[in-house]
């Protein structure tokens, strides 16, 4: 229902029933990428299984690494422990596929389908991809958190407030991926395949954000440049907030700076998603 | 025989063509392609910065197994590409009539009718890297290490290969959109470290039930000098042989078990 267009043009509402309706629509989405998931949950199974293969790969790795040093850049073995088999479990919640499910659209000629909406394009990808992170919240994260913490020694959040801090930073993170997803998605309107161009992105993400290793373990340089990025605001971030290696005003300027990321890459996406949707080739349909 | 090369000389040359009719695509496409490699290689570098070895198992080894690990990786992303949406596009979407029709091998048309061109840098590093660390730790090649060097290459290519074919004819039966290829895939790095590092269980996993082992590990250890793996890197051929056979028979039984979802 394009309840949003219609309130708009009657023009003559309160703009608090405004806003509820605009809210009402886009968490419908959510709704439907609830019930999206839903119908893949036998898939969210396997994750776990996957997940708990992935850290224990992970675990050895380390554990390897660390046979040389008791401490690299202030990590010790249980804090580098916990900061990848956190960031792992995090990882099954912020994560979503906005670029693939775009570059679905558009090969399979639907794209049309979302053209003649009268919704904002952009949030109604990011609204489906909550619904759908919610569901994983409670069908993958939640279960592998559990699982992990019985069988590794991962250490509990450095205090309830970094705890807390945490949450709204993963929260944070969520929008951040979304966004960045949208913008790769993005050109799937204008290129042929974005095959390519998704991977490189998933291996950029996976490398600076902080997935494989803490960004401190960048050579200065580059340290230096993924601070001017958005990427390390994904997991390297939040974990150091778990950890409770910020301070209380370290902790307000990481959270200030995720605000201010997904506001700018948010941005970016309506600006793509604008400039693309004005020359598209619908194929076939 | 015959025919089937000359139809892949075709389909090669035909997929070709498709791809640099768009000329700017396929230009992204390969850059992404070379953003992606180089970026896999950025944990092991950023790794060696700070630490000296990893078990006894210095950085040139380390490079020499993930560079090693890419060449056999290429040839399969060349031809792999299908696999990838195979479920969705054949099974979900019934195209997999059109492949029936044909008096081709089934598993021929759906290998061979798209190409990843672009993958071939990664054999094209892999190979440079491999070379730079060979260098670097002094050692030289015999005439029969190249031998075996390509027979690796090859088997390593076959095994990844029958993996994913197995996974994919997986779709004949349950047609789920995303499944079990994705997560599989990323596994592939898991066999780029020396399997030492791993306990039994996870050793186990990467060597008989995924045999990535085989793929990268154990074959670079004969180049290595590392004898302890003979015996190993001697069944490499014998277990690609082995998993290609599992992969027709399970694709055959998949393609008897398709059922067209009538458009």
């Amino acid at each position: 229902m394009p309840a949003a267009a219609v309130a708009g043009a009657r023009g003559g509402e309160r703009p608090s029933s405004l806003f509820w309706r605009w809210l009402r629509l886009y968490l419908e989405f959510g709704r439907v990428g609830f019930v999206n998931a839903l119908a893949y949950r036998l898939r969210y199974v396997t994750g776990i299984v996957t997940y708990f293969i992935y850290i224990s790969v992970y675990y050895f790795i380390w554990k390897a690494i660390y046979e040389h040093s008791t401490s690299i850049e202030g990590f010790d073995f249980s804090h580098l422990l916990t900061y990848i088999g956190v960031g792992w479990i995090i990882r099954s919640f912020y994560f979503n596929n906005i670029d693939q499910e775009l570059a679905y659209q558009v090969m399979e000629g639907r794209l049309a389908m979302d053209l003649i909406k009268p919704v904002n394009i952009q949030l109604m990808y990011v609204a489906r991809a909550a619904g759908e992170s919610i569901f994983r919240l409670v069908l993958l994260t939640a279960p592998t958190a559990l699982v992990l913490f019985l069988v590794y020694p991962l250490r509990p959040p450095a205090s309830v407030r970094h705890g807390g801090a945490f949450l709204v930073s993963v929260l944070l993170s969520f929008l951040i991926v979304a966004a960045i997803n949208f913008v790769v998605g993005t050109f799937a309107l204008r290129l042929q395949s974005i095959l390519g161009l998704m991977r490189a992105k998933f291996f950029l993400l996976e490398l600076l954000s902080g997935l494989l290793l803490p960004i401190s373990f960048f050579p200065q340089v580059f340290q230096k440049i993924f601070a001017l990025l958005p990427f390390e605001y994904i997991s390297y971030v939040p974990m150091l907030i778990y950890l409770g290696k910020l301070d209380d005003s370290g902790l307000a300027r990481a959270i200030a700076l995720q605000f201010f990321w997904v506001a700018v890459l948010l941005a970016i996406g309506n600006a793509l998603w604008s400039w693309s949707s004005r020359k598209v080739t619908i194929q076939g349909g | 025989m015959k025919r089937h090369l000359r139809l892949f000389l075709r389909y090669f040359a035909q997929y070709t063509k498709v791809r640099l009719a768009y000329k700017a695509d396929f230009l992204i496409a390969f850059f992404s392609s070379m953003a992606a490699t180089v970026l896999g290689f950025g944990f092991v570098l950023v790794l060696f910065s700070k630490i000296p070895r990893l078990q006894d198992w210095s950085f040139n080894e380390v490079m020499f197994l993930y560079g090693f690990s890419l060449i056999p990786l290429g040839f399969f992303n060349v031809v792999s590409w299908n696999l990838y949406d195979f479920g969705e596009l054949y099974i979900i979407e019934g195209r997999f009539d059109r492949v029936l029709l044909r008096p081709v091998d089934t598993l021929f048309q759906v290998i061979f009718e798209k190409f990843r061109l672009e993958s071939l840098q990664e054999v094209v590093t892999g190979l440079a890297v491999v070379t730079i660390c060979l260098r670097r730790m002094h050692l030289a090649l015999g005439v029969a290490d190249y031998f075996w060097f390509a027979l690796m290459v090859a088997c390593g290519a076959v095994i990844y290969l029958a993996v994913f074919l197995i996974l994919t004819a997986v779709s004949f039966w349950f047609e789920d959109r995303v499944g079990i290829v994705p997560p599989v895939f990323n596994m592939l790095n898991f066999g780029r470290y020396p399997l030492t590092i791993y306990n039994v269980f996870i050793q186990f996993l990467l060597s008989w039930i995924i045999p990535f082992g085989f793929a990268s590990f154990y074959p670079t250890t004969h180049f290595l000098g590392r004898n302890t793996f003979a015996v190993y890197f001697h069944l490499v051929p014998v277990v690609a042989a082995g998993f290609s056979l599992l992969a027709i028979v399970v694709c055959n039984r998949g393609v008897v078990n398709y059922s067209s979802t009538g458009t």
